[in-house]
């Protein structure tokens, strides 16, 4: 008896798995590409790793089997969870085995120097689709100290000309409903920004349905702390360089931690969170907790880089109705004093070189990795990966163009929507700008028409009263500002091997501790000395030095070119 | 582990008399192979990775490998000892180690003796599920809770203000002075239940009659837990004492890890974390198996140097 409800369930699985694979070959079936074979049989599959928060998909997700029959090859991408980058990879290096694909983030240099990653400089020439992704120089600048090329950096590639409406990057942000109150005054600097926060609180303490406020608050979680140490840059109007100030004329690196202009900076964030403005739990939050808080809308403002927040708590705020309260954020021009040209928004692609995604030892296929990479940039699967379907997730009108329904825009906000149909292989290299057709963006965010009709009506009506059409009009644009640009790509990438590099780990390591103790401190001078005591200790200048030796080389490099 | 050391005190007699010949050898011949498993077994896993330690003498690169790396001697015991963080490192460990010791050690006895005092069968095993459940829990979850119970609308800070003790909320996870108490209080929380059942069996095998002579001496409760439950109780407490200080500087990974942050991180920061943060983070495996073996040879001396006294005292001893 049990033999046989056992051999039963067996045929059961049996028929559902055929059942299941017989409507995927259906599916591909359609478009059927010469590059891949179609059957489930020869699909092969790739481990990937990325040292980044991520969502995984489903496992039967469609878009993913559809490239899947295209290219003949699937990944099986994981995330970063609960860890740092250089946690989740030092464990992977001492343990020793790699996935196929790996993205180390800030500890892509370990990878190196452990000697995980494949040079990919020998097989580059033969996809067309890869070595169009960047010019000679920008190959160059990949290079390592041995010569080689070991990992491709994915993301701020321009196709034709450039399409952004999206401020990706950090910024002052403001919910609309603070601006609408005021009657969408012009702010530009940090004390209007603040006074604006403290007027609105003052007369409206809570939201509609009596839920208290909470006017400013400071994500400071581990490595996501740069919302709280890396403002003073770009109040003086120096672009996001990240650990360091570079003067345009002299070259010269610049300490951003000293300057005047931190002091200014951060005795205002003192004297805020005396008066209640600031959030008494900013420094001891989880990311987590901060994404619910901005989720619930009570946050009326932080700064914050637009993808650590918005795709979480944006589609939160979205589907709970949020927007029609004035819930969404928008973003600042803010610099110190008035007159200083701001440079929160960066246009052009800046090549990131200091990591990228590589392809391991581990992986027995390069060739074939590499030819799955080359795949995901031609233009059909391009599309497939950030627009979806045409007629399910996009439709084109007579003059070729993209346009989405309300519905599909739901849809592809929506979560479980997004794991079981949607696969845009985020971390793989990817276009921004215009698409090879000409009319449209690479991606739904970059298409204007696309973009204004899918915006909230709290932003568009913001948007509309300040006369602009994008985030990028709101915060202004400037061009990228050299040939070092940004320096980050670098520091992220020491490791205490330097002195340098201890320099560096030092001084995160007390401004983690300092700098909120600076904001909370009853005696702001005191405390400020007693921070720049303990950073002077860091041997700041070993860093420094570093840096400056960094930028020299990489004028160096650009000055061969010109 | 606390009956292999009343195993060993048993066997005394027997092993002096057996002689080692060839004979008795093949005569125990199946028992020698299977216990010879067990050696094998202890060589790879427990003796084998200790081949690892050698990188605390290199400078170690996991391109080069173990044996191509440089030998440099001492150099990253000197480095370590020569950071103050390291130092502080210490310091936090060995504090939050003994303060967890001892608290978690005095309550789960409390809780032992008062829990044997209660003479309803059923409470007294439901009281005994309840308490120990914790001890299953993960710490993500149980440092979880209790960020939520202390944060500013949790249900302490909620409580504090209702009954008018205070008028703004504590942020108890800003201020370095409350991490260590936070620390020993979850602590107590979630072993005090698990603990105590070994105390409690222990209480059970005490020999009733002994009880009740002490009724009859006109003992009452206190001096019966006093004279009988106590002193019956030693060995079993004695033991656990010795195998917990080798783990004082065990104080913990998880906990401190989850619930530090850059406020607190010098008083939270333990020599587990020290080693995750230099050893695995910057990459740098050398000094983190440094600190390693520090943290491994301290256990020993402290071990030993416990065993000792317990043995000078004519007391119970792991070996």
């Amino acid at each position: 008896m049990r033999k046989k409800v056992i051999a039963n369930m067996i045929l059961t699985v049996a028929a559902t798995a055929m059942l299941v694979t017989g409507c995927g070959a259906d599916d591909g079936g359609k478009s059927k590409n010469s590059s891949g074979g179609s059957s489930d049989s020869e699909i092969k599959e790739f481990t990937a790793f990325f040292a980044v928060p991520g969502s995984e998909i489903n496992d039967d997700n469609e878009i993913q089997q559809m490239i899947a029959e295209k290219t003949g090859v699937k990944v099986k991408e994981t995330w970063l969870t609960g860890q740092t980058p250089e946690e989740a990879i030092g464990t992977i290096i001492a343990g020793g085995e790699y996935p196929d694909f790996i993205e180390g983030a800030s500890g892509q240099q370990q990878l190196y120097d452990a000697g995980a990653l494949v040079a990919l400089d020998d097989y580059l020439d033969s996809y067309t689709n890869i070595k169009e992704f960047f010019t000679e120089q920008e190959w160059d600048s990949l290079r390592q100290d041995d010569g080689h090329i070991y990992w491709i950096p994915q993301f701020s590639n321009i196709y034709g000309e450039e399409k952004v409406c999206t401020h990706n990057d950090e910024a002052f942000w403001i919910q609309t409903r603070v601006l609408k109150w005021a009657g969408y005054p012009e702010i530009t600097t940090m004390d209007e920004y603040f006074d604006l926060i403290e007027r609105y609180q003052k007369e409206n303490p809570t939201m509609e349905d009596g839920t208290k406020n909470i006017p400013y608050t400071i994500l400071c979680d581990d490595w996501r702390y740069f919302c709280l140490e890396n403002a003073p840059q770009f109040l003086d109007g120096y672009p996001n360089d990240g650990s360091c100030i570079v003067d345009p004329n002299s070259l010269k690196v610049i300490d951003y931690n000293t300057t005047d202009t931190a002091v200014r900076y951060f005795k205002k964030l003192n004297e805020e969170y005396h008066k209640g403005i600031v959030d008494t739990e900013s420094f001891t939050q989880t990311y987590d907790e901060y994404i619910s808080k901005l989720s619930t809308g009570r946050v009326l403002g932080m700064i914050d880089q637009w993808w650590d927040f918005a795709y979480r708590a944006g589609d939160a705020i979205k589907s709970a109705g949020l927007d029609k309260q004035g819930c969404n954020y928008v973003p600042l021009p803010i610099t110190i004093e008035k007159g200083i040209k701001n440079q929160w928004h960066n246009s052009g692609g800046v090549v990131n070189a200091g990591t990228g995604l590589g392809i391991t030892v581990s992986c027995d296929d390069v060739a074939g990795a590499l030819q799955f990479v080359d795949d995901l940039l031609g233009q059909e699967i391009h599309d497939l990966r950030f627009w979806g379907v045409e007629g399910t997730d996009y439709q084109v009108d007579d003059k070729g163009e993209f346009s989405r329904t309300p519905e599909m825009r739901t849809n592809c906000a929506d979560t479980a929507y997004k794991a079981s149909h949607l696969c845009t292989y985020s971390y793989f290299p990817q276009w921004l700008g215009t698409s090879r057709d000409g009319i449209n963006a690479m991606s739904p965010d970059g298409q204007a028409n696309e973009f204004y009709d899918g915006l909230q009506t709290d932003v568009k009506e913001c948007f509309d009263a300040y006369g602009v059409e994008t985030y990028v009009d709101m915060i202004g644009t400037s061009e990228a500002p050299g040939a070092w640009y940004p320096m980050w790509s670098y520091s992220n990438n020491l490791t205490a091997d330097t002195d340098g590099g201890m320099a560096w780990t030092k001084i995160g390591e007390i401004k983690h501790e300092y700098l909120p103790k600076v904001v909370m401190a009853k005696d702001f001078d005191a405390a400020w000395e007693d921070y720049m005591k303990a950073y002077k200790k860091c041997k700041p200048e070993d860093f420094l030095d570093e840096m400056q030796k960094e930028l020299d080389r990489r004028m160096e490099e650009a000055a061969k070119y010109q | 582990m606390a009956g292999k050391a009343g195993k060993k005190a048993g066997n005394k007699e027997t092993e002096m008399k057996v002689k080692i010949t060839w004979k008795e050898i093949k005569r125990q011949k199946v028992l020698l192979l299977w216990s010879l498993v067990i050696v094998i077994y202890g060589f790879i896993f427990y003796y084998l990775p200790l081949g690892g330690w050698l990188m605390a003498f290199q400078n170690y690169k996991p391109a080069k490998g173990l044996l191509h790396s440089e030998f440099i001697g001492l150099d990253k015991f000197k480095r370590l000892f020569s950071d103050e963080t390291f130092i502080r490192v210490i310091r936090n460990t060995l504090a939050m180690g003994v303060i967890n010791l001892v608290v978690t050690f005095v309550m789960a006895i409390l809780f032992a003796i008062l829990l044997n005092e209660i003479r309803q069968r059923r409470t007294k095993k439901v009281i005994q599920t309840v308490s120990y459940l914790p001890h299953f829990l993960s710490w993500i979850i149980v440092t979880g809770i209790l960020h939520d119970m202390l944060s500013g609308a949790g249900i302490v800070n909620e409580m504090l203000r209702s009954l008018h003790i205070i008028d703004k909320s504590i942020d108890f996870f800003a201020h370095p002075s409350y991490f260590w108490p936070i620390v020993a209080f979850a602590n107590v929380w979630k072993e005090t239940g698990w603990n105590a059942i070994i105390y409690l069996a222990a209480i059970t095998s005490i020999d009733p009659s002994l009880y009740e002579a002490a009724s009859i001496d006109g003992a009452g409760r206190l001096a019966k837990i006093r004279h009988v439950t106590l002193p019956g109780i030693k060995p079993t407490i004695i033991i656990l004492l010795l195998m917990n200080i080798g783990n004082v500087l065990n104080a913990g990974f998880e906990i401190q890890y989850l619930l530090g942050n850059g406020l607190v991180q010098s008083v939270s920061q333990t020599i587990d974390i020290y080693v995750l943060k230099w050893g695995i983070s910057q990459g740098d495996y050398s000094i983190g198996t440094a600190a390693g073996i520090f943290k491994s040879v301290v256990s020993i001396i402290l071990i030993v140097v416990a065993n000792q006294i317990a043995k000078r005292n004519g007391e119970e001893q792991l070996y």
